[in-house]
C-alpha cells in the first residue's frame, strides 16, 4: 500500500514573481526521481499539498498543465506559515510534493463542446493549466471554440504575462483581458468580470464554462451566464477550503456530506446549490 | 472452533496466553474511572465495568501518532508500527465505533496506512453489556449491548464463566489456539447468554431518532442550532470522548535539525478547525460548529455510509462541563420533547 500522507521529493527550480505586490511567486518543480514524476498523473483542476518539513503543508492548485513535462507550476499566494516560508525560498530548495488530490475539471464531459473560461485575481492557477491543456495540438481538435475572459485587480496583479502575451496571438483561443482599474499605459479592456461576460456574451450553445475567482467575482458572474443561458450544470466552479489530509479523513473541508479534497475542489454551480452555504 | 466457555478461574493462563503472541489491553481500574491499558495478568483486569472513561479508540487512532521524521528539511521515513495487540473486553458500542471508523479509513481508493496496520494487527474481544448506564442510548442508534459489529470474538459473563463466540476468523483462530482453556458450551450456557442479553436490551434507556436525518436535511437554517449552542463552551470534550470521532490535525514539531510530522485529534468544535490563512472562516462561530458535529453524526455520515456516526455510548453526555445533552439536541430536532434528563 502507498502511504498517502509521505509527499515525493522535488526541487525547487525557478521561481517567478508574477505580480507588482510580490505576494504571488510561481515555483516550478523538479521531481527528485523520475518514477515519481511517472506515478504523478494529474488532470487540470486538481490540487496537491506543498510539503515544507518544518513547517507543514498548504493544498495548492496546479498551475501547470500534464502536457508540460518534466515539471510542475504551482502559483502561491504568501498567506500562512507555510506559504511565507515557500515564498522565501530559493531556487534548489528540496521540498515535497503530495497529490494528485482531489477531481479535475470534467475533461470526459467537456470534449466535444465549446469552453468559456472566467478567471479574476491569483484564483486562474488551474484555469492556467486547463488552457495550456485545450491549446495542446493533440487536445485542441477535442474541443470546439475557447473563449477565456481573465481579470484582475490592476495590470501589475495579472499572473502569466507571458503566457497572455503568447494567448493574445492565437488564433485558436479569443482572448478578453480585463482590469478594475488601468494604469498608465495599460491599453486593454478595463471593468470588473462579471461586465466584461455581459458585454462579450459568450454562447451556450453547446458550452462549459469554468468559473475561478474571488467569492464577489463568482456572486455576481453567476447571474450573468446564467442569464445568457448558461445551464446550472455546465458552469463548473473550484472551491478552496482549509486542509490537512487532502484525502478525506481529517474532517475539515465538508460541505455538507462533500468533502472538497476528494469529491471536489471542482463542482458544478448546480451541486453546490444543492449543499449548505457554508464555505 | 467458534465458541467456548471460560472459567474464570482459568482467565489467568487465558491472558497469559494471549500475552505470548500479543500486547494485551484490558480495562483497568483507577482512582478517575475504568481506562484500557496493557495488562501484565488477569488480576489488573476489572470485568464488571460499566464502560470506560476514555473510548479505546486512541488504541488505534492514538492523541498523537507520528507520521514521518525529517533531517535538515528531508523526509525520513519511519515503519508503520505493526505491534500484534490483543483488546479484552471492550464494550459492543465501542466496537461498532470502529466499525464506523473503518468506513472513512478503509476507503477502496484511500486508504489510511497508520490506521488500518493496527487493525489489522489486533485482535478484538468485546464484551456483551450487562451494566448499561441510564445515558445510554445504543439500541436507538443501531447498536445495542450484544452488538458484535467491529469485534472478531464476541464474550458474555456468565457469572463465574465468560461465553467466547468467534465472529470473524481471526477470533475463529484465537479460540481455536486457546482451546485447552476452553469448554464446550453447554445449552444452559446459550440460554443464560440469551436471558442476559435480553435484560440487558430492556435496560438501556431509547430515544426518539426516527426522521432526525430528513429533519436535518431540510434543518440546516433552523433557528434551534443557535439554541443548542448557546450554553457550550467549546471545549471539544464530546469530540474527544467520542468513539466516532476521527477528525485530526498534522503538524511539524522541529528541535534543531530534526523533527517530527504528527497527527493528532482535533475537533469541529475549535474555530482554528476551518480558518482559513485569508482569515474567512466557513463555521465562524459555536453555532455552525455544534451544527455541524450533529449533522455529521446523523445526516452526512450516513449519506456518505448509511449509518450514523453516535453509537449511543453517553459519554458526551456524561462529560459536558455545561450538561449539554446529546439526547436532548436529538429531540429538538426530531420534535419528540420527551426525553428524559438523567441530570438532576
Amino acid at each position: 500500500m502507498e502511504n498517502p500522507y509521505i509527499p515525493y521529493p522535488v526541487t525547487i527550480e525557478e521561481i517567478t514573481i508574477e505580480n507588482e505586490a510580490r505576494d504571488l511567486k510561481t515555483f516550478k518543480l523538479v521531481f527528485d526521481r523520475k518514477e515519481d514524476e511517472e506515478k504523478f498523473r494529474y488532470l487540470p483542476g486538481q490540487f496537491a499539498e506543498l510539503s515544507l518539513f518544518g513547517k507543514g503543508e498548504s493544498p495548492i492548485g496546479i498551475a501547470s498543465s500534464p502536457t508540460e513535462k518534466g515539471f510542475l507550476l504551482f502559483t502561491v499566494k504568501r498567506a500562512g506559515l507555510v506559504t511565507s516560508e515557500l515564498h522565501s525560498s530559493e531556487t534548489g530548495r528540496k521540498i515535497g510534493v503530495r497529490g494528485p488530490l482531489g477531481k479535475p475539471f470534467p475533461w470526459e464531459r467537456m470534449e466535444g463542446h465549446n469552453i468559456v473560461i472566467v478567471g479574476g485575481g491569483f484564483a486562474f492557477t488551474t484555469l492556467r493549466s486547463a488552457i495550456t491543456y485545450i491549446l495542446h495540438p493533440q487536445n485542441r481538435p477535442k474541443f470546439g471554440k475557447l473563449m477565456t475572459i481573465y481579470g484582475a485587480r490592476t495590470p501589475g496583479e495579472l499572473l502569466y504575462k507571458k503566457d497572455l502575451e503568447i494567448w493574445s496571438k492565437d488564433d485558436r483561443i479569443e482572448l478578453h483581458v480585463t482590469v478594475d482599474k488601468a494604469t498608465e499605459g495599460w491599453k486593454g479592456r478595463e471593468g470588473l468580470v462579471p461586465n466584461i461576460v455581459k458585454e462579450v456574451s459568450p454562447s451556450p450553445k453547446n458550452a462549459i464554462a469554468l468559473v475561478c475567482g474571488p467569492p464577489i467575482m463568482i456572486r455576481f458572474t453567476i447571474p450573468v451566464l446564467l442569464n445568457l443561458g448558461f445551464a446550472e450544470d455546465d458552469i463548473i466552479l473550484s472551491l478552496e477550503m482549509r486542509m490537512k489530509c487532502g484525502i478525506g479523513k481529517c474532517g475539515r473541508c465538508n460541505i455538507g456530506a462533500r468533502y472538497v479534497c476528494v469529491d471536489g475542489p471542482v463542482f458544478t454551480y448546480k451541486e453546490l446549490e444543492g449543499l449548505p452555504a457554508e464555505y | 472452533m467458534k465458541q467456548g466457555i471460560l472459567t474464570l478461574s482459568e482467565l489467568t493462563k487465558f491472558i497469559e496466553l494471549l500475552k505470548t503472541s500479543y500486547k494485551v489491553f484490558a480495562p483497568v481500574k483507577k482512582e478517575e474511572g475504568v481506562f484500557f491499558e496493557e495488562v501484565n495478568s488477569a488480576d489488573d483486569i476489572a470485568l464488571g465495568y460499566y464502560n470506560s472513561k476514555l473510548p479505546p479508540k486512541r488504541l488505534f487512532l492514538p492523541q498523537c501518532e507520528v507520521l514521518c521524521t525529517f533531517e535538515n528539511g528531508q523526509l525520513v521515513e519511519i515503519p508503520i508500527a505493526d505491534e500484534k495487540c490483543a483488546i479484552f473486553g471492550m464494550r459492543p458500542c465501542d466496537a461498532l465505533a470502529l466499525s464506523r471508523i473503518d468506513m472513512v479509513f478503509d476507503k477502496e481508493d484511500l486508504k489510511d496506512p497508520y490506521y488500518l496496520a493496527r487493525r489489522k494487527n489486533t485482535v478484538l474481544l468485546s464484551l456483551v453489556c450487562d451494566k448499561p448506564l441510564d445515558t445510554c442510548f445504543c439500541t436507538s442508534v443501531g447498536g445495542g449491548p450484544s452488538s458484535g459489529d467491529g469485534s472478531d470474538i464476541r464474550m458474555v459473563h456468565l457469572g463465574n464463566r465468560l461465553l467466547l463466540e468467534a465472529l470473524t476468523e481471526k477470533g475463529e483462530s484465537l479460540i481455536s489456539s486457546a482451546k485447552q482453556f476452553l469448554k464446550k458450551p453447554k445449552q444452559s450456557d446459550l440460554e443464560e447468554k440469551e436471558k442476559i442479553v435480553a435484560e440487558s436490551e430492556k435496560k438501556v434507556p431509547r430515544i426518539k431518532v426516527d426522521g432526525i436525518k430528513e429533519n436535518l436535511e431540510k434543518g440546516f437554517n433552523l433557528p434551534l442550532w443557535s439554541a443548542i449552542a448557546e450554553r457550550c463552551l467549546g471545549c471539544g470534550v464530546c469530540t474527544y470522548l467520542c468513539p466516532t470521532c476521527y477528525c485530526f490535525d498534522i503538524t511539524d514539531e522541529v528541535k534543531g535539525e530534526k523533527g517530527k510530522r504528527i497527527r493528532t485529534w482535533d475537533s469541529c468544535q475549535y474555530p482554528l478547525f476551518t480558518l482559513h490563512a485569508s482569515g474567512h472562516n466557513p463555521r465562524p462561530s459555536k453555532t455552525e460548529r455544534m451544527r455541524q458535529r450533529i449533522m455529521h453524526k446523523f445526516f452526512y455520515a450516513v449519506e456518505n455510509f448509511g449509518r450514523t456516526f453516535c453509537v449511543g455510548c453517553g459519554r458526551c453526555v456524561r462529560s459536558c462541563p455545561v450538561n449539554l445533552d446529546l439526547r436532548e439536541s436529538i429531540e429538538l430536532i426530531t420534535g419528540n420533547k420527551a426525553c428524559v434528563s438523567t441530570r438532576k
